[in-house]
């Protein structure tokens, strides 16, 4: 059912492709079950299925409750690993946890790659329409009606299939809200989806009005050849038995399917300021302790690659020049998001596993040395031979020329773009959230996602952003300003 | 080859090619200890470079060359230390001054000694500002060079060059890049530090001035020396052809 639109599809396919071509010397999950701890990676932003409870700030959901209770089950603790769903499977392939709980759709693609459980959920496609409207009652009647629907999404071709004309949207939520503003007719979607909407928001301007027959099923994935699915799966049978999992949907889906879903969501009602001002301080926190940190490190060890790979690019040594001139290439010639993922899920298939704050730095450090690089370079060059040859001449060699005379008068120079390369390193680090850093974009997801609320959240992180960048242009200009004191106006 | 008894210098028909251009082709000369020797002749002669020589600046292709009690064979490599040992027996100032823009002016003066020669700060300081006042810039020392003038910046040049102790001090047409009204207060430094005994090597096109300061000319033209010898012969009765068409163009520019 999880057919998310994959921005970051290259990543994952280069992730793949690496992980495909590594030996086999890899772990599988019977280590995990034999060690007693079995890590599960989710979400934690896709309510009601894996998402932070508001009050308690724990981890719960469909999905959560169900790998605890399977857990219990076999008789291992569970270890939840917070991932984004894009780079979900990377990060299961490089051993990052066991398996994946996470509304995984059963598919024979998926059969092949993966070990895929038992279902644990099952789903069927609906189609929802406004309250008031009777017209429509099956698939047929979708003939010339228009449909909002996620144009990755296979229910796309569903509606387009029944003859319904489709518009593109990004997402369910904003398919709802056409629906609701009278600019479609329909959405089709599968019925958790939908169940998880109105118990979540208590929207009753929508219905369930049909059903369109298909049918998927969730489970967990596994590692291809783990061992670890007779477990599972005799784990996922005993809960289907006892009735655990038929309350685990009940608490999570409200999911009696006649009548209008009461309002009982987990989260309980709260306004948007009330939820902003909730979490000023989680986000000003994951700020202080994350976001600035991971900035300051990697830019001053950044800024110490940039001078080593600038000198060297400087320096008539071919092959340390070459060196340098590659490396420059490579980092900027590939994608930020690229060179963390390689970072933090390549590595491990060497058998470097770094954990996901260092290996942030040591992504965005080597990435500000690439761009540094050529900014210290030019500066360097900017400074008049004659300031060479005045330090060479009353005495000071090469280094002692580089650090009294040349970099000073250098970094007048640099100070405008490397300050540019700062600002952006201070905004690059969002992306880390891609790599389990909980930094300041990552917390506003996992507060968000329980709410629907995205906008409210991601747009008072875009504030703290703002915030420091201010402060940082503010501090360039004092910068800037001693800098230029020494130089006629 | 040592140095000749009461010579400083000792220059033994050193090369330098850029590429195909040869611009020092076997120039050869001494200069006696507390002299002021003048360089003059005609740009592209070599004579910058044959200054630039003696403080290792510009290194030759072959020759010899003694300051003192170094002796460097610029045929044979050469390590980093004979280098800089070298380079420690003279001390440069550039025509464009070349003044660290950044520091101020007893800074200027003070970075050499203390930082290269690591001596102490009290020394340092007040043999600077000793030599800050004998060019007349005492009460500059805490100016940075955008806030002197051309001349004022030329003279911290010069006690820059002082500070470092050197036993031969060198100028490459040091008032070359100046206006014209402030020529003067920097070749009147150069001519007492000439007077106090100084040994000096000067690369200049103020013929008047290398008449009445220098002990020695050299006339060099085409990387070559083909004149030298005391201002009176050299520019006051030139031997040579090209000599005579040199001075007359620079002395007779219509």
């Amino acid at each position: 059912m999880r057919l998310r639109r994959g921005i970051i599809l290259l990543a994952i396919t280069m992730m793949a492709a690496l992980t495909l071509n590594a030996c086999g010397s890899k772990s599988t999950g019977r280590d995990a079950l034999d060690s007693g701890v079995l890590r599960v990676g989710t979400e934690g932003t896709y309510s009601p299925f894996s998402y932070h409870d508001q009050t308690t700030r724990e981890l719960v959901g469909y999905d959560v409750d169900v790998a605890r209770a399977a857990g219990d089950k076999i008789g291992v603790r569970v270890e939840f690993v917070e991932t984004p769903w894009d780079s979900i499977f990377a990060a299961l392939e490089a051993n990052r946890f066991d398996v994946v709980a996470n509304q995984v759709s059963i598919t024979p693609a998926r059969q092949s790659k993966y070990d895929m459980s038992e279902p644990y959920s099952v789903s069927e496609g609906v189609i929802v329409t406004r309250t008031d409207d009777t017209s429509i009652t099956s698939l047929a009647d979708l003939t010339g009606r228009t449909a909002a629907q996620s144009m990755t999404s296979n229910w796309a071709q569903v509606a387009r299939d029944a003859g319904a004309r489709v518009e593109a949207v990004e997402g369910f939520t904003q398919a709802i809200k056409l629906l609701n503003q009278g600019r479609v007719d329909v959405v089709v979607n599968d019925s958790i989806a939908v169940y998880a909407y109105l118990a979540q928001t208590g929207d009753t301007s929508v219905k369930i009005a049909a059903q369109t027959g298909q049918k998927s099923t969730q489970g967990f994935a596994a590692r291809k050849n783990s061992g670890l699915l007779p477990d599972l799966n005799t784990a996922i049978e005993e809960l289907r038995r006892d009735g655990t999992l038929a309350a685990i949907s009940q608490k999570y889906l409200n999911a009696n399917a006649t009548g209008a879903p009461t309002p009982a969501s987990p989260a309980g009602q709260q306004s948007t300021w009330q939820l902003i001002r909730n979490n000023l301080v989680p986000l000003a926190k994951a700020t202080i302790t994350k976001t600035i940190p991971l900035t300051i490190i990697s830019f001053v060890i950044g800024l110490a690659i940039a001078l080593v790979v600038a000198l060297a690019r400087l320096s008539h040594n071919v092959l340390l020049h070459n060196a340098a001139r590659l490396f420059i290439s490579i980092i900027r010639g590939t994608p930020l998001l690229v060179q963390l993922f390689i970072v933090f899920f390549a590595l491990p298939e060497l058998h470097i596993k770094i954990d996901p704050f260092p290996a942030a730095v040591i992504a965005f450090s080597l990435n500000v040395g690439g761009y540094g690089a050529e900014i210290i370079r030019s500066a360097i060059k900017s400074v008049p031979k004659g300031q060479w040859e005045a330090a060479q001449t009353i005495g000071l060699g090469y280094a002692g020329a580089l650090r009294r005379i040349v970099l000073p008068q250098a970094a007048r120079v640099a100070v405008p773009p490397l300050s540019n390369t700062l600002i952006s390193l201070v905004k690059d680090t969002s992306l880390a959230s891609t790599i389990l850093v909980t930094e300041l974009l990552r917390t506003a997801q996992i507060a968000a996602a329980p709410t629907f609320e995205f906008f409210a959240l991601y747009g008072t992180a875009a504030v703290y952003y703002w915030v420091i960048c201010l402060a940082l242009s503010f501090a360039q200009g004092r910068v800037e300003q001693r800098l230029e004191r020494h130089v006629a106006r | 080859m040592t140095v000749k008894n009461g010579d400083l210098v000792n220059v033994q028909a050193i090369t330098k090619a850029f590429g195909d251009n040869h611009v020092l082709d076997g120039v050869s000369f001494t200069v006696p200890a507390g002299s002021a020797t003048t360089v003059i002749g005609p740009s592209g002669s070599g004579k910058t470079t044959l200054l630039r020589s003696l403080n290792a600046l510009d290194v030759p292709d072959s020759g010899v060359i003694s300051i003192g009690d170094i002796t460097v064979d610029f045929a044979r490599p050469i390590s980093k230390d004979t280098i800089s040992r070298y380079r420690a027996q003279s001390a440069m100032v550039f025509q464009a001054h070349n003044l660290f823009p950044h520091k101020t002016v007893l800074q200027n003066v003070t970075e050499g000694p203390l930082v290269a020669q690591r001596r102490s700060i009290e020394e340092v300081t007040s043999e600077a500002i000793g030599l800050l006042d004998r060019v007349g810039l005492a009460d500059k020392r805490d100016d940075f060079p955008y806030q002197l003038s051309g001349g004022q910046q030329q003279r911290v040049g010069i006690a820059r060059a002082l500070a470092l102790r050197p036993k031969l001090v060198l100028f490459d047409e040091p008032t070359s890049a100046l206006d014209p009204e402030l020529v003067g207060e920097v070749l009147a430094v150069i001519r007492d530090l000439a007077t106090e005994g100084w040994t000096l090597v000067i690369v200049t096109h103020e013929i008047q001035f290398a008449r009445q300061v220098s002990d020695q000319v050299l006339f060099i033209d085409g990387g070559k020396v083909l004149e030298q010898g005391p201002p009176s012969s050299v520019i006051g009765a030139p031997i040579h052809e090209r000599t005579r068409q040199f001075l007359d163009r620079v002395l007779n520019p219509l």
